[in-house]
């Protein structure tokens, strides 16, 4: 038997309409915990494309004199490979090494100014099996090794940074979860009053044989419903403060965190995502409800 | 039509409501359920529409044995069943029309069909001019006209009716009477639970009287209470002259075209 698409929606609509306040405060929690979520998400992207430019993904750099002799800089390149730490290395010559902190410094015109190829030191950047082990490979190069200029790994702030940030996502994720599992619960009880305004309803149609999917399928779009609005909304926010954040950074030209704009394919992402997790918080709420209070 | 196996209920740390019950309805037939409060005529009528499912024995309706109906089969068991109550239970915010057309929707009846089939039922029951009232705006009869409407639309096998006139008064319960008389003559079969005796003892069809969840009595052309009652009545007046008054109401009601013609369908089934 085809459920009548016509009867499911009007059903769906008046029960919403009946509910409105109880829906209203479903969708808004939905709404709130997702835009934390997809915040969070964001952030977590942003940061880690930010990082990855500031760092290159180097966890050490072996800043040679400017005026290192080739056999220096060839001992080095043999000490590096003899360093099971280290798992990869690119050397950067002068023209390289002057293009990169070009780069690097295009906040602040006049330190490049200073800087000229030749004067520019030629650097080693290396990945390391594992960057705790930083600073200890860092020691063995600062130790007066002949041409080596310094040895760094990324700086103190960049890490101090990254913990941060780490930090301020687990915060922002179970904050969404809580709000998440009270949105279940909002949609969940939205769906128990619904069944409870329809008692009379539901029981007239068990009588008459309509089947329990007809039964229950007013109600389970309910829940979707709810959780869908929720989400689209959730999506709007995400959207405009993503929008917002690029736009703060291109009006105040602050190029450093240039990379902190996501493209627009990670956006889409993470807006999908946002949405699926709204379906499937409206689902979950209104099966449950349901099952435990609709005895078909 | 149906047939009662050896058939016993009991609800949890009771007495049984019914104890190894036998017995078999023919397609038709007009079956009314007697005995005192508590002796087991509503679970009889929720077993049939599988509302309960009998601890042993088995329940045959139409062929198909009910205790082994898978759950995703139910509805088109209570399809076949129309079920009428004490307390109408329409639904007070839709019209007549809108409530005997409700048990159609729900089972996804195109509405062409919809709209022929309300018409005519509610017709049959003498309410085509109060489609558009609300149940509040009828009288206790005529809200128990809706409901019989609802529950004959679908055209079921049977209709069970658990005391139909308990809220009514006398003369109004035999409106009813006269309708469920009349719907049981399109070939409908009618298992009523009453505790009306002026009804049971006027209309003497088949009786089947339970007794603490035990059947005690199964008579044709019955009566209300034990063989020596018949001729009073507990309303003082004599039994004999309110079947006769009965009789008559529904001896003189002619065969409509329109009866004529649900029986005739009913035949091709
Ligand atoms: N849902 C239930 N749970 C537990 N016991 C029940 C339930 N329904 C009925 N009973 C018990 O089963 C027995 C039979 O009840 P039933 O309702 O069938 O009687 P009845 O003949 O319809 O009575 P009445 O004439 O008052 O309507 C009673 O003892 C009653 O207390
Ligand atoms: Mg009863």
């Amino acid at each position: 038997m085809a459920v009548s698409f016509e009867y499911v929606a009007k059903e769906t609509a008046t029960n919403l309409w009946r509910n409105r306040m109880m829906a209203l405060a479903a969708i808004l929690t939905v709404a709130v915990s997702l835009s934390l979520v997809g915040t969070a998400l964001l952030l977590r992207q942003a940061v880690n494309r930010q990082i990855g430019q500031w760092s290159n993904n180097v966890s050490l750099q072996v800043f040679m004199d400017a005026s290192a002799s080739t056999g220096q800089i060839a001992n080095v390149r043999s000490t590096i490979a003899q360093t099971p730490q280290i798992t990869h290395c690119t050397y950067l010559d002068h023209a390289q090494s002057y293009e990169q902190a070009k780069k690097l410094l295009a906040s602040s015109p006049t330190a490049i100014e200073a800087l000229t190829p030749a004067t520019t030191p030629t650097v080693f950047r290396c990945q390391l099996r594992n960057p705790s082990e930083a600073a200890t490979v860092s020691a063995t190069f600062n130790g007066g090794v002949p041409g080596v200029y310094q040895a760094t790994s990324p700086s103190q702030s960049i890490r101090v940074m990254q913990q941060v940030t780490n930090v301020l996502q687990v915060i922002l994720l179970v904050i969404a979860i809580v709000l998440l599992v009270s949105s279940l619960v909002l949609i969940l009880n939205a769906i128990r009053m619904a069944i409870f305004a329809r008692r009379r309803e539901v029981g007239v149609m068990k009588l008459v044989g309509a089947t329990n999917w007809f039964i229950r399928v007013p109600f389970m779009l309910e829940g979707l419903v709810q959780g869908l609005l929720g989400a689209l909304v959730a999506a709007v926010i995400v959207l405009l403060s993503n929008l917002g954040v690029g736009y703060l950074i291109r009006h105040y030209k602050v190029s450093v965190l240039g990379s902190a704009v996501l493209p627009a394919h990670d956006l889409v992402v993470t807006e999908l995502l946002v949405v699926l997790i709204g379906l499937v918080v409206g689902v979950a709420g209104s099966s449950v409800a349901v099952r435990r209070f609709l005895d078909v | 039509m149906i047939r009662f196996d050896n058939v016993t209920k009991s609800y949890k740390g009771q007495p049984p409501a019914l104890g190894g019950i036998s017995l078999e309805i023919q397609k038709g037939e007009f079956v009314f359920l007697v005995g005192s409060s508590g002796s087991g005529k509503t679970t009889f009528l929720r077993l049939l529409l599988r509302e309960a499912v009998p601890d042993t024995g088995a329940i045959w309706v139409a062929g198909r044995n009910i205790g082994e109906l898978s759950h995703w089969r139910v509805p088109s068991l209570r399809r076949n069943l129309g079920c009428v109550f004490q307390d109408f239970r329409l639904l007070p915010n839709k019209t007549v029309t809108e409530n005997v057309a409700f048990a159609l929707e729900v089972i996804g009846r195109p509405r062409n069909v919809i709209s022929n089939q309300v018409g005519q039922v509610l017709e049959l029951v003498g309410l085509g001019q109060k489609g558009d009232r609300m149940p509040h705006e009828l009288s206790g009869g005529e809200q128990q006209r809706v409901a019989i409407a609802r529950a004959f639309v679908n055209r079921p096998l049977v209709i069970l009716a658990d005391e139909p006139t308990g809220n009514l008064d006398p003369a109004t319960s035999q409106g009813i009477m006269k309708l469920l008389d009349r719907i049981n003559r399109t070939g409908t079969t009618v298992v009523m639970a009453t505790h009306d005796v002026g009804i049971v003892d006027t209309m003497r069809r088949r009786v089947i009287e339970l007794d603490r969840g035990r059947l005690v009595r199964d008579q044709a052309r019955g009566v209300y209470g034990a063989a020596e009652d018949m001729t009073t009545s507990t309303r003082g007046v004599p039994a004999v002259a309110v079947a006769a008054g009965l009789d008559r109401m529904l001896g003189a009601e002619p065969t409509t075209g329109r009866v004529a013609a649900v029986r005739a369908r009913r035949g091709q089934r």
